[in-house]
């Protein structure tokens, strides 16, 4: 694509691009270290945003108004900030779902958290979800109608987890956690489970697609996250949302072409371009580009956007003090409350560590 | 002054200094305004011309670098960095700005510099003053080429310490002064320069991680006293027993493959050395892996029914044994795992030192009738803890920052259980140096490393002085031959 970018405004300046390698979901920790010597264009995941933007290390996007016109309205909502537009979508779908065995779990016990857990009770499997991970753990306590939020600063959490009712919801993890179908494991021990033959059923991203699809084979089949039982219902699960993003930096010395590159990369043909090179795992963000009849029949795709009326954008819910509290009670509540704290108090305490003041 | 100019005994540095300004006659005064004058006046020409350059240099130094910076450390910068973008010329305008960091960081050189430029100038000023003896005395007044001649001859100790000592001065004087600096700052996440300014909030840090009880209602910074305090005690406990299940494991494991009946000696002393061969984050990322929750050791616990034993005895709630993810667990897991690892090191060093044990001490033991046991700890014992006691010192504070043990055990991997210590972004079985590292490298919370890894530095001089004083103090190093 880079290549691309060169010849096409070859007649107009004499660029050269240099590619480094780079997560994105790490893209903050190494653009901050040193913004002044940072890429000029790197990709990063939305939750990132604010924290770029508040150390200045994002150009504000010129031409705005097409770029927000070309992407989905979330993938915009998630890029901007006090009403600027700051990145450039680049994929959309960085959101999680259900995946499972077809062949050990029907499509009707895949809909909820107990059907799956008693067919894979019965089957001797395993169904996983790693609730020490704050970002998929979210879905339990979003589905039940409790909010994280953040404030008018951008970078403090508000949360009401602990209000009335929160502790049936903790319950209700515990009661998953403690049932012998359930396991806690990171998204690498999920795929080797998977391929083991010992997990039948995972909450997971578009990233792992290719390889549980090639575990699960013939079995291999999608949806949208299963519902858990709260208080004797049935309640729908929720989850996080995310995008990936080209941003452009702001202490760039060439920034003008920084930004054309920029929109290079996520123009609709590229976007296109990187889900067929990536074999579906980079959803375009691009409403033409998803709008394709191949994006669409792609079983990710389809999860995701079922998923989807239930998602909210991680990047405009939750700061940066969100994430290892919650980890924390998710690590309580997979080890079943070891030291028998009240419900209550923990979630106190989650509340307290998730809502300070970000300085 | 007699005392001086003979050389017999060598006052302080300061005193010198001040007998020779005030004792000196008007050109050795005058010396501290113009530098070369002194030895112009006694004839030391070459000199007096390169001590005129050095100061011109100073001059520059002062007014291009060192004032300009120093003037704005007080407030480490006033104009926030802005920029606008310009179309026509597709670039951004950028503000004048102030850049806190460049200017703490040039402040502490320009310190640094200033201060090794007095201590020059007063070098200065006591050499003029010794010229303007001897002249007096009718002694022999060194051309420049003597004088170079002398730095590598009878002065060659002070040509040789020219170099380290710069060394010293530039990567690790001036970088710890500098991280002891922002300590007293708020140099975190939302004052990131260039863009964003920091500057000085007096000793708020060490109140924040002190304030163990929350009276403004602000959990964050009790959360910071609350942890420290648990980080602290388990670095410890982990220091104390990763030195010791080493060492003594390594001791009997030495004695055990010494001993004449064991066959293969070469063997087994090679299949240990083969665990030192395969680099130690290959090893500890594997031992991860073998302890996951889903992990080959987990379902073989499963398969041999130790699972279900330990869940009769309601030790684990879970379906698997959370090696890595519960601290109770993960907490042995580590020391064993770094026993698993260390063993052979020591094993090494202690084969080397059992060998050099004088035989014929325990002949005459054997002969006085002291058994296996007694020749054990009378001889062997104290003879390898007197060689070894400087190593067991070393390893104590090397354990107290083994960062590699702990981190790629658990990176990724172990989540803390305890709400009040994630908060503070700590875990259960984070070693201070570990949560000084997740606090810069994944929250840029450079204020609050700055204070830890000021406090680490505070715990590692204790103990290495505790221990030394015990081990080698006393003349200890005696007692034994």
């Amino acid at each position: 694509m880079a290549d691309a970018f060169i010849e096409n405004y070859a007649s107009e300046a004499n660029i050269v691009i240099n590619i480094g390698a780079q997560s994105e979901s790490q893209t903050k920790d190494t653009v901050l270290v040193d913004i002044a010597a940072a890429a000029d264009v790197y990709y990063f995941a939305d939750d990132q945003t604010r924290e770029l933007v508040a150390a200045g290390a994002l150009q504000p996007v010129q031409n705005a108004d097409a770029v927000a016109a070309a992407n989905a309205q979330g993938a915009v909502d998630a890029a901007t900030v006090d009403g600027t537009l700051y990145a450039y979508p680049a994929m959309g779908g960085n959101g999680y779902f259900l995946y499972y065995n077809s062949n050990i779990i029907s499509a009707e016990q895949a809909a909820t958290w107990d059907g799956i857990l008693k067919a894979c009770n019965a089957a001797g499997v395993k169904a996983t979800m790693e609730m020490t991970n704050a970002w998929y753990s979210y879905g339990f306590f979003a589905g039940a109608g409790y909010a994280c939020a953040l404030s008018d600063d951008g970078k403090t959490t508000t949360c009401d987890w602990n209000a009335e009712g929160g502790v049936n919801v903790l319950q209700a993890m515990l009661d998953i956690a403690a049932n012998s179908a359930y396991i806690n494991l990171t998204d690498g021990e999920f795929v080797s489970g998977a391929k083991e033959g010992t997990i039948a059923a995972g909450i997971n991203g578009s990233w792992n697609a290719a390889s549980i699809a090639e575990a699960f084979g013939d079995g291999y089949a999608t949806a949208k996250l299963p519902t858990f039982t709260l208080n004797g219902e049935q309640v729908q699960m929720g989850s996080f949302d995310g995008y990936k993003f080209v941003g452009v930096n702001a202490m760039s010395e060439n920034v003008g072409w920084a930004m054309r590159l920029a929109e290079w990369l996520t123009n609709e043909d590229n976007q296109v371009y990187l889900y067929e090179a990536t074999n579906g795992a980079a959803v375009p963000a691009n409403t033409n580009a998803a709008a394709s009849e191949a994006v669409q029949a792609n079983p990710v795709v389809a999860a995701l956007a079922a998923q989807s009326q239930y998602a909210t954008a991680q990047s405009l819910s939750v700061g940066g003090n969100y994430w290892t509290p919650a980890n924390a009670l998710g690590t309580i509540v997979v080890n079943g409350n070891p030291d028998g704290l009240e419900l209550q108090a923990i979630l106190d305490e989650c509340v307290a560590g998730i809502t300070a003041l970000v300085e | 002054m007699q005392g001086h100019s003979t050389g017999k005994r060598r006052s302080g540095f300061l005193s010198r200094f001040g007998t020779a300004f005030f004792d000196g006659d008007i050109w050795v005064k005058l010396s501290v305004l113009f530098w070369g004058l002194g030895y112009f006046r006694r004839g030391q020409w070459v000199k007096g011309v390169l001590a005129t350059l050095f100061q011109l240099v100073f001059i520059y130094f002062l007014l291009a670098f060192a004032l300009p910076n120093l003037s704005m450390v007080g407030t480490l910068g006033k104009t926030e960095y802005a920029s606008v973008y310009n179309p026509d010329t597709m670039k951004n305008e950028v503000n004048d700005y102030d850049d806190s960091f460049l200017i703490l960081l040039f402040s502490v050189i320009s310190v640094t510099a200033l201060i090794a430029i007095a201590v020059v100038l007063m070098n200065i000023i006591i050499e003029s003053y010794k010229l303007e003896i001897d002249m007096a005395q009718g002694k022999h007044i060194n051309s420049f080429r003597e004088d170079v001649k002398e730095l590598f001859d009878s002065k060659f100790r002070l040509t040789l310490m020219f170099l380290p000592t710069l060394g010293i001065i530039i990567f690790t004087i001036i970088p710890l002064i500098f991280m002891i600096a922002i300590a007293f700052t708020n140099y975190d996440q939302s004052h990131m320069p260039p863009t964003k300014l920091f500057t000085w909030v007096g000793f708020e840090n060490f109140l924040s991680l002190f304030r163990t009880i929350a009276g403004d209602g602000s959990s964050q910074s009790s959360a910071f006293g609350y942890s420290f305090v648990r980080v602290l005690a388990w670095t410890l406990i982990w220091a104390f027993f990763a030195t010791f299940t080493n060492y003594f494991g390594g001791i009997i494991l030495s004695l055990a493959i010494n001993n004449p009946r064991t066959r293969l000696k070469k063997l087994w002393r090679t299949l240990f050395i083969i665990a030192i061969a395969v680099p130690q984050f290959v090893t500890l990322l594997l031992m991860r892996n073998f302890f996951g929750n889903l992990s080959i050791v987990n379902t073989i616990c499963s398969n041999i029914g130790l699972t279900g034993l330990l869940q009769r005895w309601g030790w684990i709630t879970t379906d698997y044994i959370p090696f890595m993810t519960n601290a109770a667990w993960t907490r042995p897991m580590i020391i064993l795992i770094n026993f698993w690892i260390g063993v052979p090191y020591l094993m090494l060093i202690a084969t080397g030192v059992l060998m050099n044990v004088p035989q014929d001490l325990y002949e005459s033991a054997r002969i006085d009738g002291a058994n296996k046991a007694q020749s054990f700890f009378k001889i062997t014992m104290p003879f390898v803890f007197n060689v070894t006691g400087p190593y067991l010192v070393t390893s104590f504070i090397a354990n107290i920052n083994n960062f590699n043990v702990i981190y790629l055990l658990t990176n990724d991997y172990f989540e803390a259980g305890n709400l009040t210590m994630a908060a503070a972004k700590a875990t259960e079985v984070d070693l201070l140096i570990t949560w000084l590292y997740r606090l810069t490298n994944d929250y840029y919370n450079y204020r609050m490393a700055s204070v830890i890894g000021i406090l680490v530095f505070i715990v590692c001089i204790f103990f290495t002085l505790l221990a030394f004083n015990y081990t080698l103090g006393k003349g200890k190093e005696e007692t034994f031959r």
